[in-house]
């Protein structure tokens, strides 16, 4: 059994490697784009391999920037209307529930850290979850009913009308993140997803209030820009939870 | 009238998300213009480790513990089809090792350092994070780290704390000192070191 298995992973491995050297020896438009030494050919000069992975660093920095600011552009008022909604909810006694895969975990979490401990002395520590912290549940789920159910059984388990489900999937399709988010609107909470590319299916879901767009198609990029989009929103809730004049 | 009140409120949060993402604009900006020579040896000098063996070890406190996470998934998990895997681990994810040092009478503030003495060999490279430079228990991991031979990588900001001046191989100063723009800035740094280690894999030459 674990002979067989340790086979698979080597067989994988062996294909993802296959494809690293395909994709470098064809030369994909974003090898060619940020790596154009790689095919170029010839002898290695190490100091300019240095120099192009600095202007490759700049490079994903001004990227960044571009999406940062095309996400204001495109979102900041759904960010307060977001922010509002939110913190009107805390304000009736919400728990905010917080879930996503890989990267989009560590948001989650980080999201609760921030609400939970924050990290501004003037802020006020509100209740939240993270559905991605207890392995047990999520691999008894996911054993037993299927990954896809992680975060919704966890929804029906603890979820009530006055909560709030916060779903994040960098390409708004997220198949476990969509079901927390339709069973959390079946229990009348308060549903908010943060997506990338276009939104996906998240921003096309009548189950889902309101969706923050960091648009891009690249996913580490797109998810720093997220990064931004939660933490303000996070500004909006204090704000407006500090004066409840402002909305 | 009503228009002007409704609008005032409105105003005064447009203003606070105007001045979040203006800061998360810019301080990026003025960090990896300033950083990108010492990123580029960062990417080397990890290269060289990950063909000799070495891992990650990722590690911080509180939302910085969420960032070691991301730097496993990163590197274990390519976003990138084709990508090779390479080894990470946060120490940040076993709540059983984390508590087990508040029992015992056992120094709690040294989870990552003990962590360190019993997983980490030579070749691997300890990253830690410290928005202000100054966690002591990831102070004491680099200590550490840097007794055993590992690369060491501090992540931090306000200034560089000490552990700016604790000899570490590298160490980045966000040069700000708002928690959430130090914070996505070390996402996008964690991102871009994973992404342009690649590049010198392509370069065998360069690896030994």
């Amino acid at each position: 059994m674990r002979k067989g298995w340790t086979h698979n992973i080597a067989l994988r491995e062996n294909k993802c490697r296959e494809m690293y050297q395909m994709n470098n020896s064809n030369g994909s438009k974003y090898d060619k784009l940020f790596y154009p030494f790689l095919f170029e050919g010839g002898k290695v000069d190490v100091k300019e391999v240095l120099r192009q992975v600095q202007q490759s660093t700049i490079q994903k920095c001004q990227e960044v920037i571009a999406i940062r600011k095309a996400t204001m552009e495109n979102n900041s008022q759904l960010i307060i209307s977001t922010g509002i909604a939110m913190a009107a909810a805390f304000s009736k006694g919400a728990t905010l529930f917080a879930f996503g895969n890989g990267g989009s975990t560590s948001d989650a979490q980080d999201i609760v850290v921030d609400l939970f401990n924050p990290l501004y002395h003037n802020w006020k520590q509100l209740p939240a979850v993270a559905l991605t912290n207890d392995v047990s549940v999520i691999t008894a789920v996911g054993n037993d009913v299927g990954f896809e159910n992680v975060f919704a059984r966890q929804i029906i388990a603890l979820g009530r009308k006055e909560d709030i489900a916060l779903g994040i999937s960098t390409s708004g399709n997220s198949k476990n993140v969509i079901a927390a988010l339709k069973q959390a609107k079946k229990q009348d909470m308060l549903t908010v997803s943060i997506a990338g590319y276009d939104g996906g299916e998240m921003a096309r879901s009548e189950f889902v209030d309101f969706c923050l767009i960091t648009p891009s198609d690249y996913v580490p990029r797109l998810q720093e820009a997220q990064a931004t989009v939660y933490h303000t929103v996070l500004h909006v809730v204090q704000a407006v939870i500090a004066n409840p004049d402002l909305y | 009238m009503m228009i002007t009140h409704v609008d005032k409120p409105q105003r005064k949060l447009q203003e606070i998300v105007a001045q979040r993402f203006d800061k998360s604009v810019s301080v990026p900006e003025i960090f990896f213009v300033s950083e990108a020579a010492k990123i580029s040896q960062v990417c080397w000098a990890m290269a060289k480790r990950f063909h000799q063996g070495g891992r990650i070890l990722a590690f911080g406190n509180g939302a910085c513990a969420t960032d070691a996470h991301h730097v496993a998934v990163e590197f274990v998990h390519p976003v990138i089809v084709g990508k090779r895997a390479l080894p990470a681990l946060a120490l940040t994810n076993d709540s059983a090792t984390l508590t087990a040092y508040r029992v015992h009478g056992k120094n709690a503030e040294s989870e990552f350092r003990e962590q360190l003495k019993i997983l980490a060999r030579p070749v691997d490279m300890a990253l830690g994070f410290s928005p202000d430079g100054k966690c002591e228990n990831v102070l004491e991991a680099m200590k550490e780290a840097r007794g055993r031979g590992l690369l060491t990588l501090g992540f931090a900001g306000k200034g560089g704390g000490v552990l700016a001046n604790a000899g570490l191989d590298f160490c980045f100063t966000v040069p700000d000192d708002d928690p959430f723009v130090i914070q996505e800035t070390h996402e996008t740094l964690y991102h871009v070191l994973w992404e342009l280690v690649h590049v010198f894999f392509e370069h065998e030459g360069l690896l030994e």
